[in-house]
């Protein structure tokens, strides 16, 4: 049980996907149409570059205190796939970019 | 590149082996036929003298000529007098320009109903049914509450590239331009085009034809074409202008031509369809889409299916007649309305059982994609701006130039969710046995690898 749901959770960045309706996905459509929603899930510990252990090493001697960092890369998409189109409940037609991930990486 | 390479070993292997085994070899391609005619002295200056003769002249002018009847009569007995054109093929345009350029010599006149310049349709509904069932994993014949049109774009949507075509589509023909033009028409239907020409039936025929039990389901079928910008119109124009400005084009001609003799009501069948073959009838259907005669539903009523391009016999004078009929071959075609039903229903017509068993229709290892013939020519003249479906080996350093390797070219998507086994391979009862098959692979494999210099 646990130890299944540690190691997924420790999987490197990559890409995944889920079906999802137009609805469920928040952006205020309503639409029962099902979309592939691709994202990207994973860790980035092995991208980890001099940058973020520097930037580690400034945080704990307090050369950097009040501004907001991130001093571990992040797992996003590179890369973005084609439009997705749909018809809502009211027979409207909508468009929508950039909506699922096509390529994963740590940046 | 290995992988590249391995995968047109396949390919190759698979069109060899369709060569050795395919059902009676099809009619020659009308680009094939004038490269034959070509070589030939005599052929090749009788299709010239042709040409010349029609350019820019009407069939009388051409009968008047003794030498342009001469080259007539000549090229009546050449390889090009029974040519024919594969719809979605490569130079589709120049092949349907060649057929035309020997038949419109050839016909009696204006004809009501024209003679299809595309080769027959062999495959049936059921292939369709059968493949469909393969992609969801469910059996499209049981009876579901579901919405099915609303299936049917689940379906396009999480394949690529119906999805992506699909979008296409979508996105152009709903693109506001300004307050008064509301979008290209002329764009719209170009996407359109793409998308029914480069889709498996499979995914666009459950679009257009799904069944429907609300009215809210039939208006998303009315809808699948975007009617606002590819069919509607501010005026309706009289059916028989409509159809002059179509046989004006040699691909609207074409498509209109290949509706007709594959949807023109019959009564010597229970079907009420040419050789009651229904797939054939809403394959021309779908090929009218995206063209001035662009056909669709007129309302969103679920109990009576009415279909009509967008015009009225009104302003017909004298020819009232012949406009109603023309008209009546869309609104009340008992063919067309069989072909629908029986789609919606996952009916067809199994006069002639040809199907082999499924079990020795799936081959091990060597796998082949869907619709082969329809997806790998579909470099259509009229449209070069779209995305090949070749670029994705083309980035690999492959150069698909050569006709050979371009008709072995397929996108990685289409690689990996449209590989299923092919149907017309299969006809052939005696090669049926897929154990047969992978030995005759090989033994080509030893002739293929030098061939490829591998």
């Amino acid at each position: 049980g646990r130890r299944k749901r540690a190691r997924a959770r420790h999987k490197p960045c990559e890409l995944r996907e889920l079906e999802v309706s137009v609805s469920e996905l928040g952006l205020g459509y309503e639409s029962d149409e099902t979309v592939l929603f691709r994202y990207c899930s994973g860790t980035c510990e092995a991208a980890v570059r001099s940058y973020d252990l520097s930037l580690k090493s400034m945080r704990s001697r307090r050369k950097i205190r009040k501004e907001k960092i991130r001093a571990r890369p992040c797992c996003r998409p590179l890369a973005y796939d084609d439009d997705v189109s749909f018809l809502d409940a009211y027979n409207r037609y909508y468009t929508v970019n950039e909506l699922s991930a096509k390529e994963c990486g740590c940046v | 590149m290995i992988l590249a390479n391995a995968f047109c070993i396949v390919l190759l292997v698979d069109e060899m082996l369709r060569s050795l085994a395919g059902p009676p070899p099809a009619p020659l391609d009308c680009v094939r036929a004038t490269e034959l005619c070509a070589a030939d002295a005599g052929c090749s200056s009788r299709y010239r003298t042709l040409r010349q003769c029609l350019a820019g002249r009407d069939r009388n002018t051409l009968l008047a000529n003794r030498e342009c009847q001469l080259a007539l009569g000549v090229l009546q007995e050449s390889p090009l007098e029974r040519c024919r054109c594969k719809r979605g093929m490569k130079k589709e345009l120049q092949c349907l320009q060649i057929y035309w350029s020997i038949h419109l010599g050839l016909a009696e006149g204006e004809e009501f109903y024209e003679a299809s310049p595309y080769e027959p349709v062999t495959s049936r509904l059921s292939d369709i049914f059968r493949l469909a069932s393969i992609f969801s994993g469910m059996d499209p014949a049981t009876t579901s509450k579901s919405n099915h049109c609303l299936d049917a774009a689940k379906a396009c949507n999480l394949n690529d590239n119906c999805k992506r075509l699909r979008s296409g589509y979508i996105s152009t023909c709903s693109r506001e331009l300004s307050a008064t033009e509301p979008c290209s028409r002329r764009k719209c239907h170009k996407a359109l085009r793409q998308f029914f020409d480069r889709v498996p039936g499979e995914f666009t025929f459950r679009l257009l034809f799904c069944s429907c039990k609300d009215p809210a389901c039939a208006e998303r079928r009315r809808q699948t074409i975007v009617p606002s910008c590819s069919y509607e119109d501010k005026e309706k124009p009289n059916c028989l202008d409509l159809r002059g400005a179509c046989r004006a084009d040699h691909l609207c001609r074409s498509r209109l031509a290949d509706f007709h003799t594959n949807c023109q009501a019959t009564f010597q069948s229970l079907t009420n369809c040419p050789g009651d073959n229904f797939q054939a009838c809403l394959g021309s259907y779908a090929g009218l889409i995206g063209f001035d005669i662009t056909p669709n539903y007129v309302d969103a009523s679920t109990t009576s299916i009415t279909i009509s391009p967008w015009c009225s016999c009104k302003g017909s004078g004298n020819m009232e007649e012949e406009c109603e009929k023309f008209l009546r071959d869309f609104t009340e075609n008992p063919c067309l309305r069989n072909a629908i039903q029986a789609f919606g229903n996952g009916t067809d017509v199994n006069l002639a059982p040809k199907i082999p068993n499924p079990a020795t229709t799936v081959l091990p290892k060597v796998k082949s994609p869907v619709l082969l013939d329809d997806v790998n020519d579909s470099n259509t003249a009229y449209d070069t701006s779209v995305i090949s479906t070749c670029t994705s080996l083309q980035e690999q350093g492959l150069k698909p130039n050569q006709s050979k390797e371009q008709s072995l070219c397929y996108s990685q998507a289409q690689l990996t969710t449209d590989v299923m086994p092919d149907q017309k391979t299969f006809t052939d009862p005696k090669a049926g046995s897929s154990r047969q098959r992978e030995s005759r692979i090989l033994l080509l494999i030893p002739i293929l690898i030098p061939v490829l210099g591998l």
